[in-house]
């Protein structure tokens, strides 16, 4: 192409929507192309290495050309355009033009996808680990107790159907002589004190090593604590310890937290309509997530209300022991999940046990045995 | 190469290189979980934009992958404040998403509480998609672009809606014809603006199947109910089909209504006259096309995988050797299947509409002067985050 006839093309200067019709050639060097404005005799060189050609075009048998350059567009492009059809010109520039094809990421592009990435990880975990925790414990402590309550059935009768599989209303033990006996235990544990909430207390059929407490006062144990469970001390012991929870409030937080998330989590997910978050919910509420600080308030209640009740706390200790070696076991921690450090809670509960005296079991044993046969018929 | 007084629009896109870009690029999406979306929307743009040419120069898209997924990043970081707040909010009222069951009015409630507060990003990002299309589109090197109004037509865009629900779509003609033109108004080629001129009472006409579809129905009502039940529900199902149909015609005319009576620069005027018929017939057939295609992919796939699970009578689950095939077919299908709709559907209509659309008075293009670049802030982010807009 070197030294032949100029060959017509069309140019747009990139300034003016004019349509230049221009005379191309390759330099004489051979290392670029000359455009001739026709129509006052501007000249162009367009260096070989900086020609870049568009890419995905629906013309195939054409050149669409600019050059690459650092201007503030969004990519590093040169605004004029060069269209040449010409086939042996495109023929020469497809074989000796080698960089046409390149790319140009500007310099620091990488940095800046990893800057902004970062920054989204950040505020997502800003937004759910910090905002969120906030707003929920400012609105916990605003929102009307009929509105926790109706919650708090709500988050019951879900959790029903996710351990009962769809046949939730059959899971509830009802068997009298242990629902007595969980009345007494329970009973001896309140008396002679100001709760904030009604509490109350069910048992389900499962084989779970759990106990969860729901927004608004209901206390739900599932069957496989009892049957884990040495002596009704035990019991009494996560009661105390669930008690605690719901009288500071946390699963009406957790709640709030775990609703928070779920919109979150809907438009990462890309599912605005929120279908996917409930099972999240669903889950943080099962795994009782509460923070550290929350558990250990929850300790120290339920100690002094197990101190109060007249009732052993080595009782939480020997449980928390258990759940240790449960934890190092092929069984689920499934209570113990997010409780962290049972060897120390445990070293608390029996420091503060050594302390106590006069203390009685919690029930008599006929109604421990009551307690542990409620889910019979 | 003359340039004529009246601009020609060609649209020179085929479908097996189309189908081809779509294809892998579909691909790559499924294979990169998603991310490499972005730039699949990028070159099928890029593809599409080219083929459309007047007077021999073609369209250029020159968005890029990269700014798609950083403003993206941007738009669901966004999003996610602004949903968290309010799933919160809603749970603290006492709706939302655990709301209790048998209460049928709390959770009807806190459904359409959560949607109609998306609304308003919706409209915005609607807005904002069709300025960043618009900004990154150019012709004869010179940009399109927008200005920045997103809010406006949100705000605007709820208070039509409104208005036309409660006058039962009678003033739908009113909310088309004003919401184009709050963006028709924004919009420039370079540094000459556009303007959408014309009363909107024009609109009434192209509304004109909806009606006799609506009037059918009604009259099926009344006839079935007391003359002939038979009568009155064939007459039923004829309005029904006559009134989605009539939809269709509403788009395409009021359109072509809006196109005509729309101006570039004070001097340049459009004359679009597309044919409902021929996009409708392109809709039904490419349709039914593609339902075949699917139907025949998914029971070859389904019979390899039948066969070939048969060999193991004895084993109670497939193996995974007989799985992977079957998922990779699977994925083929679907992108496949994504890719044929863009050339059996979206290419056709969008060919149809270039080519029935002429630009008068083109010369006058020639005073045009270059515009300032639009950094594109969230760069469709936001329409992404909220699937809005689909493949192209």
């Amino acid at each position: 192409m070197i030294g032949a006839a100029p060959i017509p093309a069309v140019f747009f200067d990139g300034q003016t929507a004019q349509r230049h019709p221009v005379l191309v050639s390759v330099s004489r060097d051979g290392l670029g192309l000359v455009i001739d404005l026709k129509e006052d005799g501007t000249c162009w060189l367009w260096p070989l290495d900086r020609l870049r050609s568009l890419a995905d075009q629906a013309a195939t048998d054409s050149l669409k050309l600019t050059l690459h350059s650092e201007t503030d567009d969004e990519s590093p492009r040169d605004l004029a355009r060069l269209v040449l059809s010409d086939p042996d010109m495109v023929a020469w520039l497809r074989l000796k033009a080698t960089a046409m094809h390149k790319r140009d990421l500007r310099r620091g592009t990488t940095a800046k996808i990893a800057k902004r990435l970062g920054l989204a990880v950040v505020s997502i975990w800003l937004i759910m680990f910090v905002m969120l925790p906030r707003m929920s414990d400012f609105l916990a402590n605003r929102m009307p107790l009929e509105t926790e309550t109706k919650f708090g059935q709500a988050v019951v009768s879900q959790m029903k159907l996710v351990l009962g599989g769809g046949d939730g209303g059959n899971l509830v033990c009802r068997n009298a002589k242990g629902e007595a006996a969980l009345n007494r235990l329970a009973s001896r544990l309140m008396q002679g004190r100001e709760l904030k909430y009604a509490i109350s207390f069910s048992v389900l059929n499962h084989d779970l090593v759990n106990a969860f407490a729901a927004p608004g006062g209901q206390i739900v144990i599932l069957r496989g604590l009892l049957d884990k469970s040495a002596s009704a001390d035990e019991v009494a012991a996560v009661l105390a310890h669930e008690i605690g929870h719901v009288e500071e409030r946390d699963p009406t937080r957790l709640m709030l937290r775990a609703a928070g998330s779920a919109g979150i989590v809907s438009i990462v997910l890309g599912d605005v309509s929120g279908g996917s978050a409930i099972g999240i919910i669903g889950d943080q509420l099962l795994q009782s997530s509460y923070t550290r600080k929350a558990e250990a308030a929850a300790d120290a209640f339920a100690l002094e209300m197990l101190q109060d009740a007249g009732i052993n706390a080595a009782a939480v200790a020997d449980f928390f022991d258990k759940l240790a070696g449960l934890q190092e076991g092929f069984a689920p921690p499934e209570y113990l999940s997010s409780h962290p450090s049972s060897e120390a809670r445990a070293k608390r509960a029996r420091d503060h046990a050594a302390g106590q005296g006069g203390t009685t079991a919690a029930l008599p044993e006929a109604d421990w045995i009551a307690l542990k046969g409620i889910c019979n018929r | 190469m003359s340039l004529n007084s009246d601009g020609i629009i060609r649209y020179t896109g085929q479908s097996s290189p189309l189908f081809k870009l779509a294809f892998t690029t579909g691909l790559l999406t499924v294979i990169t979980l998603g991310i490499y979306r972005f730039w699949a929307k990028t070159r099928l743009r890029k593809y599409i934009w080219s083929s459309v040419a007047v007077d021999e120069d073609s369209f250029e898209y020159t968005g890029t992958g990269l700014e798609k997924l950083l403003g993206f990043l941007i738009a669901i970081v966004f999003l996610a404040v602004y949903l968290a707040a309010i799933q919160l909010i809603l749970t603290f009222v006492g709706l939302g998403i655990l709301t209790a069951q048998g209460n049928e009015l709390a959770v009807l409630a806190s459904v359409y509480l959560s949607f109609f507060a998306v609304v308003p990003f919706f409209f915005f990002a609607i807005y904002r998609s069709r300025r960043y299309k618009l900004a990154r589109t150019r012709f004869r090197g010179i940009r399109f672009g927008m200005e920045s109004g997103a809010w406006g037509y949100a705000v605007r865009a709820i208070g039509h809606y409104l208005l036309t629900a409660i006058t039962l779509g009678i003033l739908l003609p009113r909310q088309t014809f004003y919401l184009e033109k709050f963006m028709t108004d924004r919009s420039y080629y370079g540094s000459a603006r556009f303007e959408q001129g014309g009363p909107w009472q024009a609109l009434y006409a192209a509304l004109k199947h909806v009606l006799i579809g609506l009037t059918l129905l009604i009259g099926s009502g009344i006839i079935g109910g007391l003359v002939a039940l038979p009568l009155g529900a064939i007459l039923g199902v004829v309005g029904y089909v006559w009134f989605m149909i009539g939809f269709v015609y509403y788009r395409v005319k009021s359109y072509a209504i809006l196109a005509n009576h729309k101006t570039l620069g004070g001097q340049v005027t459009f004359r679009a006259d597309p044919s409902t018929g021929v996009i409708l017939k392109t809709v039904i057939l490419g349709g039914i096309a593609m339902a075949l295609a699917a139907g025949l992919a998914f029971a070859i796939l389904g019979g390899i995988f039948s066969a070939s699970i048969s060999g193991y009578e004895m084993a109670a689950e497939p193996s995974m050797a007989v799985i992977i095939p079957v998922v990779i077919g699977y994925l083929l299908i679907l992108a496949a299947l994504g890719a044929l709709f863009l050339v059996m559907i979206t290419q056709p209509i969008i060919a149809h509409l270039a080519e029935k659309l002429r630009i008068n008075n083109i010369e006058a293009l020639a005073g045009v002067r270059q515009r300032a670049s639009d950094t594109g802030a969230d760069a469709d982010g936001f329409a992404d985050a909220l699937d809005i807009g689909g493949a192209i």
